[in-house]
């Protein structure tokens, strides 16, 4: 996806500050608004987008998730943007999705359709019990 | 530049699927005015996605470095040592890292698996599965053989191409978090990635990368030219050439820190 910008306040408590974020495969960068070098980036693996209040959307993380990073957009069409992209911006829901693409073609098909890659015995798409 | 390492860390360590591990060396460089000195240390590496990991032990609690393989090459590299290859990256001012393997199977495993390691590459491949996908709908459902063939109970539509992919999908939702299943599918439905609308036109690929690619494992896809695997992000490597100094140069001082918090009972 494009990247986006958008204001932001980051963990801690009541207080709001703009910040450039960018979403650049499963990374959340952070910039000061006038900076080329992020000032910050979040790993998006392993973690639950919320929408929570009207503009305002969170994101925490498995083994803390208590601590939430909210983030304020500027309008709410543009949170939930955020939201739907955020979702889909894991390297393990690409990883499902592909799994579970490759299984429907072949039950539809009864093709793998990751021969035609050199992929189809890599042990990341396989099924989890269904094959060795 | 901050990042959420404990979450990082987490990740490293946690048993969600790794695509590969081992004992690797890495260069290890020194650069003094003076004196230059080549040496390599051993760590234990793993791969998770479109991450690398290493560690210092096997069973160290959290990784000291981190490479993100996006928008880099793998190739085989000159050394003096044997079985050594490199990951490069685009950013002229990005480290590249050498590592060795203890054989050559071993060294091609991992230059196999590192090459089709990015997010990018994922991606392509979904979108491609997804497409394929629909086509075969479609056929099916022009053949007008019934339209449940083969759905059992699923809520899909074949003259849909917009999948929506509820119970069949592993109870995992959501970026990998099965115990977070928002109650229900992901909103919106289709697991494909939004197109990237918007983004601009890649600029034209730099011969060497061709080359680099090709040669690495012997052209990663036949499905997929050349064209759609060249994904240069050069306004985001600055990120991760950031993201990868960070790791080198301070990952000591926020192990200390975060032992020191731990310590504290820092929750």
């Amino acid at each position: 996806p494009a990247p986006r910008a958008s204001a932001l306040l980051p963990a801690v408590p009541a207080v709001l500050k703009k910040r450039l974020v960018k979403l650049v495969v499963n990374f959340l960068f952070y910039f000061r608004t006038d900076e080329a070098e992020p000032i910050g980036a979040l790993l998006l693996e392993h973690c639950k987008i919320t929408k929570e209040e009207e503009n305002v959307f969170s994101i925490s993380f498995l083994e803390e998730p208590e601590r939430k990073y909210c983030f304020e957009c500027a309008t709410e069409e543009q949170c939930q943007e955020w939201v739907e992209a955020l979702k889909r911006a894991s390297y393990e829901f690409l990883r499902r999705s592909l799994i579970f693409y490759r299984n429907e073609i072949q039950k539809m098909t009864g093709k793998d359709p990751l021969e035609q890659y050199g992929i189809s015995e890599e042990a990341r798409f396989q099924l989890g019990a269904h094959r060795q | 530049m901050k990042l959420n390492e404990r979450s990082v860390a987490h990740y490293a360590t946690c048993n969600s699927p790794t695509d590969h591990a081992g004992f690797l060396r890495k260069r290890v460089e020194r650069h003094h005015v003076h004196h230059h000195g080549t040496s390599y240390q051993r760590l234990w590496f793993v791969l998770k996605g479109n991450l690398l990991f290493y560690f210092e032990e096997r069973e160290s609690r959290e990784p000291v470095g981190l490479v993100v393989l996006e928008g880099c090459t793998v190739e085989l590299c000159e050394a003096t040592e044997e079985f050594a290859f490199a990951i490069r990256f685009d950013d002229a001012g990005a480290r590249a890292y050498v590592l060795v393997a203890d054989g050559q199977a071993i060294m091609e495993a991992w230059v196999k698996a590192l090459s089709r390691a990015s997010f990018d590459y994922m991606r392509l491949v979904v979108r491609e599965l997804e497409k394929q996908l629909e086509e075969a709908c479609k056929s099916l459902a022009a053949c007008h053989k019934s339209p449940r063939r083969s759905s059992s109970g699923k809520k899909r539509h074949l003259s849909n191409p917009a999948l929506q992919p509820p119970q069949e999908k592993p109870t995992t939702l959501e970026n990998g978090y099965s115990t977070w299943s928002s109650g229900g599918c992901v909103a919106g439905g289709a697991p494909c990635i939004d197109h990237d609308g918007g983004q601009t036109k890649p600029p034209p690929l730099p011969p060497r990368r061709r080359s680099a690619t090709g040669s690495a494992t012997g052209s990663p896809a036949p499905g997929l030219t050349p064209a759609m695997l060249e994904n240069p992000m050069s306004p985001e490597t600055i990120c991760f050439s950031k993201l990868h100094s960070w790791y080198g140069q301070e990952i000591a001082v926020l192990r200390r820190e975060w032992q020191e918090r731990q310590k504290r009972g820092h929750p």
